[in-house]
């Protein structure tokens, strides 16, 4: 291999891993909710197109261009979150869980038509960060690095609150064995709550990122939402670290087949990846509690 | 065996009715045929089986460019164009089954998702044969009748293979595996085998519709024919109706099927919106249907056949 061929192999990597940081905040998100609730939250999606459609708005009303805005999503859907689990999913639990899924499927075409309603299915985008990154040969748009910095940067700190603070340690005790955790004091309802509201920011947090360097309409949440599951399932339903794994893996997979194959290709990519786990092995890399 | 009276009596009726009916009443009728066909056949692997399918729209658009591909290349006549999308809808089935019903729950759900996406994606790119973005124009047919009596068939037949299935063992098997999958594969029932039948059984009608509605619109494209409005149509008549039973989709469709139509000339957005909305709706204070509500009331026997 030359040495341009490796720079170009360099480069295809760096990309696929940006993107994968961003997919991993939303593939964390999930599994946060999976690991909690044990159910899927099919609207996960939404949520992020939500987080992409808040950063929009705030981005034309207040016509600035600092990085801050990036986070205006993150307490909208992280209360948005928190009002679905508390009066849309709790009265469900103990149910049925195809009555759960449906409910979560009903919400999530509620939220992407609503929103083509209010808002149009028109393309928008957010142009906060302009250039590129440039490292030797090597050069990445500016938008992309950001994004997947600030989503790192997120993903660490909430890995970092589940691991250390009190209310963390209680999500990581509802999700491994909810009766124990009620047992010892825990309020499962409130942790339940709690962790949606946080898978939801997540997801909103990765749709701000997203809005920056792609183009979006209400119809994102569909596509996101697949590679979300791709990647979780890669990763390992339910496993916190699994779905950054996933996603990241998932990230080099399309930025490898679009170089190598077509773009058209690197979209099926999610598709293949998802279909191939379930048939090799359905619990993931790093999930071995459920089947 | 007796033939109950009112079934019987609304067969005879939508049986002569394309001799006196004007061509959109016919036309209204085959559309909630096809509605029918699809929300009852979701039904057999969600309300019986309790796995939640999202992708029978796969199934249906399947059938439709089985059929579109055949009559406008190898010039075959729709009906049998029509029972061969029948056909490649339930080969798919089996496929998709055998990999994803090995697995619990929340995987089935996202992997039909998946599947049916790549289908469409697949259909979209693979443009020799599927004419792409673009679609395949169909040859008109000169008469409406024809059409209209496959898709009463369908739909008869979504209800009667229901039915059958509500009265038969298998059914209660798939009732067992809703309930407590564990329990029922302890009590010995192949449980992976019954769900790939329940999942293929429930995908051949959708097929056949497909493969009717092609010729009949006369134009496949796959956002039309792939669309998720359809899978939601089908899923917000079946549960608004009653999962896991065998009326309750005819109820949903009946009721939804013609609000639909009054809201479609007025709001053609916005019912999408308010189908999403419904589904959540009923899923929290009528998780049973419009048919529990009925029975309860004495309306309707209590009964597995109903």
């Amino acid at each position: 291999m030359s040495e341009a061929e490796l720079f170009l192999l360099a480069q295809v990597i760096i990309t696929g891993l940006l993107a994968g940081a961003v997919y991993g905040l939303s593939a964390c998100g999930l599994n946060l909710i999976v690991g909690v609730m044990g159910i899927v939250n099919m609207a996960h999606g939404e949520q992020l197109m939500i987080g992409a459609f808040v950063t929009f708005g705030v981005f034309t009303l207040l016509g600035t261009k600092s990085p801050l805005i990036l986070f205006a999503a993150i307490p909208v859907t992280f209360v948005l979150g928190m009002l679905i689990q508390k009066y849309l999913l709790e009265p469900m639990m103990g149910s049925l869980e195809v009555g759960t899924l449906l409910l979560t499927f009903g919400l999530s075409v509620f939220l992407s038509t609503g929103f083509v309603f209010l808002f149009t299915a028109n393309y928008r985008s957010v142009h906060i960060f302009g250039g590129s990154l440039l490292l030797g040969e090597l050069a990445f748009p500016m938008s992309r690095v950001a994004t997947a910095g600030i989503a790192a940067a997120i993903t660490v700190a909430i890995y970092l609150f589940l691991k250390k603070h009190r209310l963390g340690k209680a999500i990581r005790a509802t999700s491994q064995n909810a009766d124990a955790a009620r047992g010892c004091g825990i309020d499962v309802r409130r942790i339940r709550i709690l962790s949606f509201g946080l898978g939801s920011a997540m997801a909103g947090a990765a749709g701000a990122m997203v809005s920056t360097s792609y183009a979006f309409n209400p119809d994102i949440g569909q596509t996101f939402i697949l590679k979300t599951f791709a990647a979780i399932t890669l990763g390992g339903m339910g496993s916190f670290v699994g779905g950054l794994v996933g996603a990241l893996l998932l990230g080099l997979a399309e930025a490898l087949a679009a170089w190598y194959m077509t773009a058209q290709i690197a979209e099926m990519v999610a598709y293949v990846v998802l279909i191939a786990v379930l048939l090799v092995h359905p619990t993931g890399l790093m999930g071995a509690r459920r089947r | 065996m007796v033939v109950p009276a009112v079934p019987a009596a609304v067969i005879v009726v939508f049986a002569v009715l394309p001799f006196f009916a004007d061509a959109y009443k016919v036309s209204f009728f085959l559309l909630m045929f096809m509605y029918l066909t699809l929300a009852g056949s979701w039904n057999i692997i969600t309300g019986y089986a309790g796995y939640l399918a999202l992708g029978h729209a796969a199934f249906f658009g399947i059938g439709a460019y089985t059929s579109a591909i055949l009559a406008t290349r190898f010039a075959i006549p729709w009906p049998v164009g029509a029972l061969t999308g029948g056909v490649s809808a339930a080969i798919c089935a089996a496929i998709m089954g055998g990999i994803c019903l090995r697995l619990r729950h929340i995987f089935f759900a996202i992997a039909t998702l998946a599947f049916s996406e790549a289908i469409r994606v697949i259909v979209l790119s693979w443009d020799k044969v599927t004419g792409g973005g673009f679609g395949i124009s169909i040859p008109p047919e000169p008469y409406l009748a024809p059409f209209y009596y496959g898709m009463f068939g369908c739909a008869v037949g979504t209800v009667a293979m229901t039915y059958r299935l509500a009265r038969s063992d298998f059914g209660l098997q798939l009732l067992a595996i809703r309930e407590d999958e564990d329990a029922a594969e302890t009590v010995g029932i192949d449980t992976t085998r019954s769900k790939i039948i329940a999942f293929v059984l429930s995908s051949v009608l959708c097929g056949i519709a497909g493969g009717i509605y092609a010729p009949y619109i006369t134009y496949v494209e796959p956002i039309s024919v792939f669309s998720v409005l359809i899978t939601t149509q089908l899923i917000v008549m079946a549960i608004f109706g009653g999962t896991g039973t065998v009326w309750g989709p005819v109820i949903g469709v009946a009721v939804l099927g013609t609000l639909q139509e009054i809201f479609w000339a007025n709001f053609p957005y916005f019912h999408r919106v308010l189908f999403g909305a419904l589904i959540v709706v009923t899923i929290l204070f009528m998780p049973q249907g419009l048919i529990e509500l009925l029975k309860r009331r004495g309306v309707l026997p209590r009964s597995r056949s109903i």
